[in-house]
């Protein structure tokens, strides 16, 4: 696999206050990287490091073999950022906006035609090319941000919460776009949602206090053993362990509880045991997964919901 | 790239009303002041007149257009680092792959462009004059040249100013700060005993009156081309310090 990014003991300090401190990444060639963390954990600095906007205090950082500091208009073409804000000129139409960042990014000019119909059929903007900028929804504003940062086609995607502003429909299919770019590319994106990471990356790291306190890639498709069930008023915590699906049972109170299954079991069966012993099943949801787990553990939030 | 910014720029601010605001106005005054210089000079008799038609235009409308110039530059300025910087625009040029001189000169030879119309101005009053009164055109060009050299130098402070801040209501004072001390820092000589010319010759009306009077004197030229180069350096120097902050 190619590595396109590779950062090395970074660290950024504000006025002595440090924000970041000894960050190791790589990201390899279609790879999606997920970025989490509570607020101020350092997610926007990371990212804005990684743009070449701020310096680091120490470290390095390589895009594509690329020192980032000491050759940054080489290393920068390689780049493609969405910042938390999408970067907009609310005085320009969508295609005059889109032909400045073309050129901003040295697309040959016979180029940036094909470019710019190619990259507004993409992000859903094929109607919106005359808009005015300042009248578009928040929606439009962040898909005319992701827009302008794949442009040029780079070879490491930055993105900063880019699913903010979204509808759920919209969500989706920037999941499915991030997924199609991450074939010839790599993406770096940072979310407070969990699921979303879960749904789009192949690899999470959460940033706690400017420190990775947890970098894995995430298994798809694993078996959820542990659930969550509630039951009708007449269920008992021994009526629910009789159950052959089960291996263990938790009571949490208020006909709630906590199950895990046997091997080879699976949720419909657990319904369906549930139901043939009258429990009356009202409600059925997977416990956390693994990611969930290690970020409320790590920022110390207990969830007994 | 310096084109496309410079573009940017011109296109940007060709649809904010605030060009068109500043031109309007300054031709309202400058309008009052050609009438209020025609009438005088034509109320005086051939023996009572001191100066040329010209010269009375040059030094009056000019002046009044650079003092125009002075204030509308930080305006125009405001917008173009300090507003970006406010909306996360300039953002886009960050993560690009531009040299920040190029940025810096982009929206400098912008802001230039959207300024020229109001550098041509008393030109184009005194264009109506045309065939109707004997005028010295050397003197009209040199005068238009002083201005527009002004007004560059009032474009790179203003620009500086921009860079510092962003907050553009704030840039504006700051701007307007550097210009009053450009201004009046030649008064500092009358304050002393001795001549202390480095005032007389920091202040850019001094540099101004010659290029006014129709005298293209190399040492006016540098001095303007010098004051717009040491603060566009200034502004470069900031954008870069900007990623170490």
């Amino acid at each position: 696999m190619e590595t396109l990014l590779r950062v090395t003991d970074l660290s950024r300090s504000f006025g002595g206050h440090p924000v970041l401190a000894e960050v190791n990444l790589c990201l390899e060639r279609g790879e999606v990287l997920g970025l989490l963390g509570p607020n101020g954990a350092g997610k926007t600095t990371c990212l804005r490091l990684l743009g070449g906007m701020l310096a680091p205090t120490s470290g390095r950082i390589e895009i594509q073999g690329i020192d980032l500091a000491r050759r940054p208009l080489e290393a920068k073409r390689h780049l493609g950022f969405l910042p938390e804000r999408p970067p907009l000129y609310p005085e320009l139409r969508v295609d005059e906006y889109l032909t400045f960042c073309a050129r901003l990014h040295r697309i040959p000019r016979r180029r940036i035609a094909g470019s710019i119909e190619e990259v507004k059929q993409r992000c859903g903007l094929e109607d919106s090319g005359r808009r005015l900028i300042a009248k578009l929804s928040k929606g439009y504003r962040q898909r005319l941000g992701i827009a302008q940062a794949i442009l040029h086609q780079p070879r490491l995607l930055i993105l900063d919460e880019p699913t903010e502003g979204l509808d759920p429909f919209q969500m989706r299919e920037l999941r499915r776009l991030i997924r199609e770019l991450a074939r010839d590319c790599g993406v770096i994106l940072s979310s407070h949602l969990l699921p979303e990471i879960q749904a789009v990356c192949d690899r999470a790291v959460i940033l706690d206090q400017g420190r990775i306190r947890f970098n894995d890639y995430l298994v798809k498709e694993q078996p959820i053993y542990g659930w969550r069930v509630r039951l009708g008023p007449r269920s008992t915590l021994v009526k629910l362990t009789d159950l052959s699906c089960l291996v263990g049972a938790v009571d949490m109170g208020e006909d709630r509880y906590r199950v895990l299954l046997a091997d080879g079991a699976d949720s419909a069966e657990l319904a369906r045991q549930v139901v043939q012993a009258g429990l009356e099943l009202r409600e059925l949801v997977p416990e956390h997964s693994d990611l969930e787990r290690a970020f409320f553990d790590l920022i110390g939030v207990e969830d007994d919901a | 790239m310096i084109g496309a910014i410079v573009g940017r720029e011109w296109r940007g601010g060709l649809v904010t009303p605030l060009p068109w605001i500043l031109l309007g106005a300054g031709q309202v005054v400058l309008a009052w002041i050609f009438l209020g210089v025609i009438e005088s000079f034509s109320g005086l008799g051939a023996d009572e007149r001191v100066a040329s038609l010209t010269q009375e235009l040059a030094l009056n409308l000019f002046g009044f257009a650079a003092v125009i110039a002075m204030l509308a530059a930080p305006l125009m300025a405001m917008r173009m680092l300090s507003g970006e910087f406010r909306d996360g625009s300039y953002e886009l040029i960050e993560a690009a792959p531009v040299r920040l001189a190029e940025v810096v000169i982009g929206k400098f030879l912008g802001l230039a462009l959207l300024m020229t119309p109001l550098c041509l101005l008393p030109a184009v009053n005194l264009l109506m004059l045309a065939g109707a009164a004997e005028l010295d055109v050397g003197q009209v060009a040199a005068a238009t040249l002083g201005l527009w050299l002004a007004t560059l130098l009032f474009c790179a402070i203003g620009l500086y100013a921009s860079s510092l801040t962003n907050q553009p209501g704030a840039s504006v004072f700051v701007a307007f700060g550097i210009l009053l001390l450009f201004s009046i820092v030649g008064r500092a000589e009358s304050l002393t005993d001795r001549t202390l010319s480095l005032f007389g010759w920091l202040s850019w009306n001094e540099h101004l009156f010659w290029f006014l009077l129709g005298a293209v004197r190399l040492s006016d030229l540098a001095y303007f081309l010098f004051f717009t180069g040491v603060f566009l350096a200034l502004t470069q120097r900031r954008l870069a310090n900007r990623r170490l902050q």
